[in-house]
C-alpha cells in the first residue's frame, strides 16, 4: 500500500452544532496521503457529520479543514470564507473528494452510464464521447459492464451502490468518503461492496470510511478513529484499538463484536 | 325571450358558422396558452420565494399567493382591464388583460404545484449532485427539476384545463374568443342552444384529449420513479 507520511487532510479544532446540540466538539485529525481511516462509534456520535464537513455538505461553525495545506475554511487573514465566489470554488474541492452515501442517491432519471458521465461533462467539461468512454470503463471496473444503459429502478441495491461508487471514481478524486455504504443493502450484497472498497484501498487512494462492519474496518483500515458524543475518543492502528484500555472504546467494541 | 315549446333546432347554423367558431377557438387556445406561460413564470418565482431561506421573502411570497388565489377571475379581469388601462392610463389590449388575469390566477396555483414538486425530490439527490461538484444552478437544472417535473406535470395540466375554461370569461371584456363568437352569431341566428352546445362539445373534446395525452405521458415518464 502506498501510504505516505505526507499529511493530506488536516481537520483542526472543528466544531458543529445543530441548534444547541453540539454534534462535533473540537475535532482534530490528520490523514496522510494514501491512508485508509475507518471511523467507528455509536449511532449519533457525529460520524456522518464529520464526513459531510469534509466536502462541505455540512458547514462547521468553527475550526478549519485543509487539503494539502490549502485551507478551505479560512482565508489568509484567518477569516471564514463565505459568499458566492467561495460557494463556486467548493465545486472544485467536491469534484476531488468523492462521496458515497448510505442510500445510494443515484439519479433515478438517468441511466447508469449517464449517472457516471454527468460530472465528467458538466464539471470536468469533457466532450460527451470521452466522458462516456471513461464512464463505461468505470462501470466495468465495478462489475456493471452489462448494465450501463439500465435505469436505477431496474438495478438491485448493490448495483445502485456500484453505480454511485463509479460515479464518484469517474472524477478521479484524491479522497473518497464512504458513509455506511452497506447499511441499507441486503446482507447477501454487503460482501460485494466491501470487496469493492477493499480493492480501492489497495490503489493508494486516501479514504475515510464510516462503517458498522467492524471486521472490515479492522482488516482494511490503517488507522481507526473511535468517536463518541461528538468527540474523537481515540485514534490508533487496528491493533491498538483492539487492545485499547480506554473504557468507552472497550465498551463499544465488546457490545458490537 | 323564447319559450322552450317553440324553440326550433337549427343545426345548419353550425355548418354555416363553424369557421367563425374555429377562429374563436384559436383565440381561446392562444389566450389560455399565453396565460399558462405567464402562470409558469409567476409560479416559479413564487415557489422559489416560498422555499427561500429568508423568512421575509417566504412571508411575502405566501401572502401574494394567497391573495392572487382568492380574487375571482372575473373581478381580476375587470380590475386589470378597466382599473389598469383606464385609471393609470396604461393601455392594455383586451387580449393582454386576459393573459394577465389568467396568468395571475394560474400562477398562484402553479406556485403550490412547483413547491410541492421540488420538495418531493429527496434532499439526498441534491447532496449527491453537490458531491460530484455540480453548482447550485446545474444541480437544479440537471437533477432536481427533471425529477420534479414528473410530479408537476399532472397537476399542471389540471391547472391548464382550468385556465382553458377560465378563458371563456374573457369575452366579457370583448376578447373575441369562442364564447364571444357564439354569442354574437346567436344574436344573428337565434340558435344559441346549438352554438353553445358546439362550444361545449369542443371544450369537452379538448379537455379529454389533453387528459388522455397526459395519461400517456405519465406512463412513459413513470418508467423511472423518484427515489434513489
Ligand atoms: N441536519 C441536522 N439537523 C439537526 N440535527 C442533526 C442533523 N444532522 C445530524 N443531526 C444530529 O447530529 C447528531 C450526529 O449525527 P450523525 O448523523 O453525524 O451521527 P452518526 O454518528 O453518523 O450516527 P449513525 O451511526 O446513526 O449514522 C445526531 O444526534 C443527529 O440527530
Ligand atoms: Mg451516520
Amino acid at each position: 500500500m502506498n501510504r505516505t507520511t505526507e499529511s493530506y487532510i488536516e481537520i483542526i479544532n472543528l466544531s458543529k452544532s445543530f441548534g444547541s446540540h453540539k454534534v462535533l466538539d473540537n475535532i482534530n485529525l490528520t490523514v496522510n496521503r494514501g491512508e485508509v481511516v475507518a471511523i467507528i462509534g455509536p449511532s449519533g456520535s457525529g460520524k456522518s457529520t464529520l464526513l459531510r464537513c469534509l466536502n462541505f455538505l455540512t458547514r462547521s461553525e468553527s475550526g478549519e479543514i485543509k487539503f494539502q495545506n490549502r485551507s478551505w475554511s479560512l482565508n489568509s487573514e484567518g477569516k471564514r470564507y463565505k459568499g458566492k465566489k467561495y460557494e463556486k470554488s467548493l465545486s472544485e474541492l467536491r469534484s476531488e473528494v468523492g462521496m458515497v452515501f448510505q442510500n445510494f442517491n443515484v439519479f433515478p432519471h438517468k441511466t447508469a452510464v449517464q449517472n457516471v458521465e454527468l460530472g465528467l461533462i458538466k464539471v470536468r467539461k469533457m466532450t460527451k464521447n470521452s466522458a462516456r468512454e471513461i464512464a463505461i470503463k468505470k462501470l466495468e471496473q465495478v462489475g456493471l459492464g452489462d448494465k450501463i444503459n439500465q435505469y436505477p429502478d431496474k438495478l438491485s441495491g448493490g448495483q445502485k451502490q456500484r453505480v454511485a461508487i463509479a460515479r464518484a471514481l469517474a472524477l478521479e478524486p484524491r479522497v473518497m468518503l464512504f458513509d455506511e455504504v452497506t447499511s441499507s443493502l441486503d446482507p447477501e450484497l454487503v460482501g460485494g461492496i466491501l470487496e469493492e472498497i477493499r480493492r480501492l484501498a489497495n490503489t493508494g487512494i486516501t479514504m475515510l470510511v464510516v462503517t458498522h462492519e467492524m471486521g472490515f474496518a479492522f482488516q482494511v483500515a490503517h488507522r481507526i478513529v473511535f468517536m463518541d458524543s461528538g468527540k474523537i475518543v481515540e485514534v490508533g492502528t487496528p491493533d491498538e484499538i483492539r487492545n485499547s484500555q480506554e473504557p468507552r472504546t472497550r465498551a463499544f467494541l465488546s457490545a458490537i463484536l | 325571450m323564447m319559450s322552450n315549446s317553440n324553440y326550433k333546432f337549427d343545426w345548419n347554423v353550425i355548418e354555416k358558422y363553424w369557421p367563425e367558431i374555429l377562429k374563436g377557438l384559436i383565440i381561446t387556445i392562444q389566450i389560455s396558452l399565453a396565460g399558462m406561460a405567464f402562470s409558469i413564470l409567476l409560479g416559479i418565482c413564487l415557489a422559489n420565494g416560498k422555499l427561500s431561506n429568508n423568512l421575509l421573502i417566504v412571508r411575502i411570497s405566501s401572502s401574494i399567493t394567497e391573495l392572487f388565489r382568492s380574487i375571482p377571475l372575473f373581478v381580476l379581469l375587470f380590475w386589470i382591464y378597466y382599473g389598469f388601462s383606464l385609471k393609470f392610463n396604461f393601455a392594455l389590449t383586451e387580449f393582454e388583460a386576459g393573459v394577465l388575469a389568467l396568468g395571475i390566477t394560474g400562477g398562484a396555483y402553479m406556485a403550490e404545484v412547483f413547491r410541492a414538486g421540488l420538495l418531493a425530490v429527496p434532499i439526498g439527490q441534491l447532496e449527491a449532485a453537490y458531491a460530484i461538484g455540480l453548482s447550485k444552478m446545474q444541480s437544479s437544472m440537471f437533477i432536481i427539476f427533471p425529477q420534479a417535473i414528473r410530479i408537476i406535470i399532472p397537476p399542471m395540466v389540471n391547472i391548464y384545463i382550468g385556465l382553458l375554461k377560465g378563458a371563456t370569461i374573457v369575452s366579457v371584456i370583448g376578447v373575441s374568443d369562442m364564447i364571444y363568437v357564439a354569442r354574437y352569431v346567436s344574436l344573428e341566428t337565434f340558435a344559441p342552444f346549438e352554438l353553445y352546445s358546439l362550444v361545449g362539445i369542443i371544450f369537452i373534446s379538448l379537455t379529454l384529449s389533453i387528459s388522455g395525452f397526459v395519461y400517456l405521458l405519465e406512463r412513459k415518464l413513470g418508467r423511472s420513479k423518484v427515489d434513489g
